[in-house]
């Protein structure tokens, strides 16, 4: 339980930093580490003590697995996260050029 | 042969052969593109006679074993021929659109990939049988569009795709948060599967707040207020075809078709009780909010894309009302309301071909100098505010029916007077921009090119024709297998894994 | 084909080929109208005749027809030939002409659908076709202000059918069914005042009846002339008045409360749009704070809620819409012969269109209740209905008697004002007897129709239009006093003669001089002749009366204007909120999830 929770704390703070921070790159980071904390709860979800990987073999009775979904799906979502995250980092760049600044409150062009 | 991977295969393979076809031999794309989308138009026609029976697709042949699905399941059922009929039909009439209109842009090859990436991405959604994949397709589609919001590289758009992307990745985020969660909760991931666990299990804590997750996840993708903020500068940023594609599909497989697939089918809207009221005030909130704000603007595109808003909270309102009036009339006004929100978007785009310009203030008298665009802008705004004989006046008639007679006659008064704002401000949109004196600065201005028209008349057409989908034998056969499907319920598990 | 669809099929399809007719064949397109406009006439009078059987669909009666309803068609019918054939001469050199045809044929034909509806949502659906057509005849005015006028309207008549949706299945709620013929509804509990009010709203915006009015004037200053004369002078006032009788006599049984709102309503129209029209200084823009003002009676008849009342109603309807659009088709006469409307640059037209001028006075006698006219007859017969009520112990009934009378005065006292600044007087700089002439007869026919009616009706309004217009549909009433026409007219015309011959006495007479006016021996300049525009501006300033004059010219009556202005601060607040920052929106969204999470999971 205590791994939920510290995940979830890991996915507030990437939240504060979206919220709070003024610099577009800095919302990116932010944005990273809100992924990543699902991605570490997603992965915890399949965990079972004591498990091995779950590779079958000739014999495999009594063994206990990690459940293998999570893991697949959780590397999906990385490689999701990837692009996103490209794609923002690129865009607060192009953002840079057109408006000289990285901070938030200055990009208001759109409004009303 | 079954054709259902083909719909996310086919796209999906264009995506990529586009560019590269456009490397060799300029000016294929506009071809190729067009092709496909009007062969996946085509392939939706052919699924209508089937709608009424639900077909699965397992991947990979692994079938399900003891009524437990192991592969990743598509499932293409009455709803999901609808909005796959909705998707394909005003892709093929913006990529015929833009064969003109994004000759203005550089790169067409891109343009068309990731459009092919947008439009793979909501097949996906729309048919993915499973929650993980339909994330996947969802998030493929978001960036796609991302990335088409911005295709125009000025500061609005690079700061609307911003903004876009923030809140879309925020929304997707929670969105992964909820369906961890419901990993943990169900131990699957496919639909039926865990439409049948949560019947067992009841309300759970856990529930509640995958609930929670998911309604705000969907909510921000399909722009509820006051998940809503990205919208208006996103929409009217995009060029005009992408416009269309964002307000009229988009949003409505990304946000309505999700929620409602999941909480309908999956999570049933009777488990959890609050969860109408939560939907009925979203899209009451939504349908006024949005339409107040649709009145105030200056900004033909921004007025729409504010309209869009509204729109989506009537269907989501219709939907919250949860019954069979209600599932129709929503269902109804999604059709209507993306024929005619990509309708108006693509009349905007031939008046900003022409005219350079999108501030009401300085447009004017349009009607005389484009008398297409002006008139089926004009089919397209009546219909949109409700006015008969067009269909918009019957999805209207639906949705107050249904509130009243689901015991809202409060609500269907809220309605009624959102609506009389919705003709306000489409008539201001006609008043200020085709209408009244033409400005000097137009005189110059000509009817856009055929190949922009030709999709225009098209949807002004369909828009027309689209209050016989009411009559009986229409209606058997489009609308009322994916009502049938919502209102269904989790009976939705029994139909794919049978049992 | 069945008869009934037959009528509501023409009608459109003649509208559609008219759309295609091209630019160039005008005659195919006016004589598609008038053909259309005749057949649509003739089988008004053939339904009159004989009631066709009703149409049914399973065992759903979707159209039928009953006494009122053959009366309103061959009203509809009647109006809809005369102003096709006015239209001609008017619309020949106006922009948008296959628009204005379409649209012509298109109002009659919805307007037929409305009456011949007996299932409640085709009476919605032609309702709001009404106001696409309506919204079509404005936009084809010249006026730069024709597409604000047209979107007014729209948003209040087109907005008063999303009114009547709303108070249809509130109905529908309570009676489960569609077909009026089974609906008997007693005005008992919340859903079933909602549904009133909201039928009330929509029968009140479309006949313009105050505090829904105020698109009449603004469409009246901006639309064509016979676009005006067709709907809200004609239809509207027909079709507004036929879904309030049918409200009142059939739909609702009204309590006394609902039959006092009514009556207030329809005193105050009368009174305040009277008032108004005394000041206006545009032809057009007096004559439709008039067709405001004449509701009001129908109103008060209904109000009355016995069958004098529901019977006077009727009639002064269909007087009301004789001389009224009696009254538009003169007056848009002068306005395409003389190239405005303005009152202050009108004035001496008398000679120059007789016809127009006899036919236009015979009409404004008629709209002020001077006997033997028409407009007299009705609205005697909607006071006896308040005489009525006193006999059933309502005490209230002397002060709508009163106001009425008095709006009645005023109605006079305007059209003196009128009359005298169009046709009398110094003409106008631009008034030159070469540039002004007699409009053509095709225009001048339904003139000459509508003022010959107006007087037939009145000398022999007990034994023609009563019996057998409006009678039928009421059921037999007994008067509590019979005026009778005949006599009176003797004496009304023994009065005239008499006046004529000392007129003429006077003229004779050798030591007569005449001269023009002049001040200080010099001729006086045209700019300071008397316009009669100025007869009434005093009233503006009268101590009570001020108030009421100024916050009218600042439209705080308007409520479109009032609606206006609230949905603006609203969207103000909105879109102050919508700052830009991104923040601020992730704010929004996370406060959202914040609520949602405790809305759901608090309990």
């Amino acid at each position: 339980m205590t791994v939920f929770i510290l995940s979830v704390i890991l996915f507030l703070i990437g939240l504060y930093g979206v919220l709070v921070k003024r610099n577009l790159i800095k919302i990116a980071l932010g944005f990273m580490i809100m992924e990543y904390a699902i991605n570490l709860l997603f992965v915890l979800i399949g965990y079972r003590a004591g498990g091995t990987a779950p590779i079958f073999t000739q014999d495999v009775s009594g063994q206990i697995f990690v459940d293998p979904l999570p893991q697949a799906l959780v590397l999906t979502a990385i490689v999701i996260g990837l692009g996103t995250t490209a794609l923002l980092v690129s865009f607060a760049v192009r953002i840079y050029q057109k408006y000289e600044s990285f901070d938030i409150r200055k990009i208001r062009e759109l409004r009303g | 042969m079954n054709w259902i991977p083909a719909f996310v295969a086919i796209p999906l393979g264009a995506a990529f052969l586009i560019p590269l076809i456009e490397h060799w031999i300029k000016g294929s794309s506009d071809f190729l593109t067009n092709a496909v989308t009007a062969f996946l138009m085509g392939l939706t026609l052919s699924f209508i006679h089937q709608a009424a029976q639900t077909q699965v697709y397992f991947v990979g042949g692994w079938e399900p074993a003891e009524g437990i699905p192991f592969g990743i399941a598509l499932v293409v059922d009455g709803l999901s021929v609808l909005m796959l009929l909705v998707v394909n039909s005003i892709a093929f009439f913006a990529t015929l659109y833009s064969v003109k209109y994004m000759a203005r842009y550089t790169d067409k090859g891109k343009f068309f990939t990731l459009f092919m990436l947008m439009l793979a991405g909501m097949n996906g959604v729309v048919i993915a049988g499973d929650l993980f994949n339909m994330f996947v397709f969802l998030e493929i589609t978001a960036i796609a569009s991302y990335a088409l919001v911005a295709f125009g590289i000025g500061s609005e758009e690079l700061e609307a795709s911003f903004k876009y992307q923030v809140l879309g990745g925020t929304a997707s985020a929670l969105v992964l948060f909820g369906i961890a969660i419901f990993y943990m909760m169900t131990k699957t991931l496919n639909f039926a599967d865990a439409s049948r666990v949560i019947a067992a299990t009841g309300v759970t804590p856990a529930l509640l707040f995958v609930s929670v997750l998911f309604l705000v996840g969907f909510g921000l993708k399909s722009a509820l207020m006051p998940f809503h903020a990205w919208l208006p500068d996103a929409h009217p940023s995009a060029p005009a075809p992408i416009s269309a594609m964002l307000s009229g599909v988009v949003i409505k497989v990304l946000g309505v078709y999700t929620l409602v697939r999941i909480f309908f089918n999956v999570i049933g809207i009777g488990t959890i009780p609050a969860l109408k009221t939560v939907l009925l005030s979203l899209g009451v909130i939504s349908m006024v909010a949005g339409a107040f704000l649709a009145l105030g603007q200056q900004d033909m595109k921004r007025l729409l894309a504010y309209s869009s808003i509204s729109q989506v909270g009537y269907i989501i309102f219709a939907f919250g009302l949860g019954t069979e009036l209600g599932i129709l009339g929503g269902l109804f006004h999604l059709m209507n309301h993306s024929v005619l929100k990509s309708l108006l978007f693509l009349n905007s785009g031939a008046v900003v071909y022409e005219t350079e310009s999108r501030d009401m203030e300085k447009l004017g008298g349009l009607m005389h100098k484009m008398p297409v665009t002006g008139t089926t802008s004009m089919i397209a705004s009546l219909s949109m505010s409700g006015l008969p004989p067009l269909g918009g006046f019957f999805s209207k008639l639906i949705i107050i029916w249904a509130s009243i007679d689901a015991g809202y006659p409060l609500l269907g008064a809220v309605a009624v007077i959102a609506s009389i704002v919705t003709l306000a401000y489409y008539f201001k949109l006609q008043k200020e921009v085709f209408l009244g004196k033409l400005a000097d600065a137009f005189q110059k201005a000509k009817e856009a090119p055929v190949l922009m028209c030709i999709p225009m008349i098209c949807l002004a057409i369909i828009s027309v024709g689209l209050g016989l989908l009411l009559l009986d034998p229409v209606r058997e056969m489009v609308l009322t297998p994916a009502v049938h499907v919502i209102q269904g319920g989790v009976d939705y598990a029994r139909m794919v894994l049978g049992g | 084909m069945n008869p009934i669809l037959f009528s509501i099929g023409l009608p459109v399809v003649l509208g559609c080929l008219c759309w295609m007719v091209s630019g160039r064949n005008r005659w195919l397109r006016e004589s598609l109208t008038i053909a259309g406009s005749l057949a649509l006439f003739v089988i008004g009078i053939r339904f009159f005749i004989s009631i066709p059987a009703p149409v049914l669909w399973g065992q759903v009666t979707l159209f039928s027809l009953d006494a009122l309803g053959s009366m309103m068609l061959l009203a509809c019918g009647f109006f809809g030939f005369l102003i096709a054939l006015y239209s001609i001469p008017v619309m020949r050199d106006a922009e948008m002409r296959s628009a204005y045809y379409s649209a012509f044929l298109w109002t009659l034909g919805a307007a037929f659908g409305v009456i011949l509806s007996n299932h409640l949502l085709l009476l919605l659906f032609f309702w709001g076709m009404l106001a696409v057509t309506l919204y079509m005849l404005i936009l084809c005015g010249k006026s730069q202000t024709a597409s604000e006028s047209a979107r007014k309207a729209l948003i209040i008549v087109g907005g008063s059918d999303g009114i009547l949706l709303l108070g249809i299945f509130c109905i529908y709620a309570l009676t489960s069914t569609f077909e009026m013929h089974l609906i008997r509804l007693p005005l008992d509990g919340g859903l079933a005042i909602l549904g009133f009010v909201c039928l009330g709203i929509a029968a009140f915006a479309k006949a313009g009846a105050i505090p829904f009015h105020t698109w009449i004037p603004d469409m009246a200053s901006s639309a064509p002339v016979p676009g005006t004369a067709l709907m809200p002078a004609s239809l509207d006032k027909l079709l507004g008045i036929y879904l309030l009788m049918r409200m009142a006599t059939r739909l609702f049984i009204l309590t006394p409360v609902f039959n006092t709102a009514l009556l207030i309503l329809g005193t105050v129209t009368i009174l305040a749009a009277v008032m108004r029209a005394l000041v206006q200084h545009d032809l057009k823009r007096l004559l439709a704070y008039h067709a405001v003002s004449q509701v009001g009676y129908m109103i008060v008849g209904i109000g009355t809620g016995n069958p004098i009342g529901f019977a006077g109603a009727l009639f002064h309807m269909l007087n009301n819409t004789i001389y009224k659009t009696g009254l538009f088709l003169a007056g848009g006469a002068v306005e395409s012969q003389a190239g405005t409307s303005d009152l202050d640059k009108l004035g001496g037209i008398g000679r120059l269109m007789p016809w127009t001028f006899v036919t236009f006075l015979v009409s404004a006698f008629a709209i002020s209740g001077v006997p033997p006219m028409n407009g007299f007859v009705s609205k005697w017969i909607i006071y006896q209905g308040l005489f009525e009520m006193n006999r059933s112990g309502n005490s209230l009934w002397i002060i709508w008697l009163a106001a009425a009378m008095f709006g009645s005065g005023l109605t006079l006292a305007s059209f003196m004002k009128l009359t005298h600044a169009i046709f009398l007087g110094t003409p106008g700089r631009d008034i030159q007897p070469g540039r002004v002439k007699e409009i053509g007869l095709l225009a001048r026919i339904p003139m000459i129709v509508l003022a010959v009616l107006s007087i037939g009706f009145g000398i022999f309004a007990y034994g023609g239009p009563m019996r057998h217009l409006i009678l039928p549909s009421i059921g037999e009433v007994d008067y509590p006093g019979i005026w009778s026409p005949g006599y009176a007219t003797l004496m009304v015309l023994l009065g005239l003669v008499a006046g004529l011959l000392i007129y003429g006495i006077g003229r004779s007479n050798q030591n007569l001089r005449e001269q023009d006016s002049f001040i200080g021996g010099e001729k006086l300049p045209v700019e300071n002749r008397v316009t009669g525009t100025g007869f009434y501006e005093t009233i503006q300033s009268l101590p009570g009366l001020r108030f009421f004059y100024r916050k009218a010219e600042t439209r705080s009556f308007d409520i479109y204007v009032q609606g206006s202005r609230l949905v603006a601060a609203i969207t103000r607040v909105l879109r102050k909120s919508h700052t830009g920052v991104l923040t601020f929106y992730l704010v929004w969204a996370i406060a959202g999830l914040v609520l949602l999470l405790v809305w759901l999971m608090g309990r």
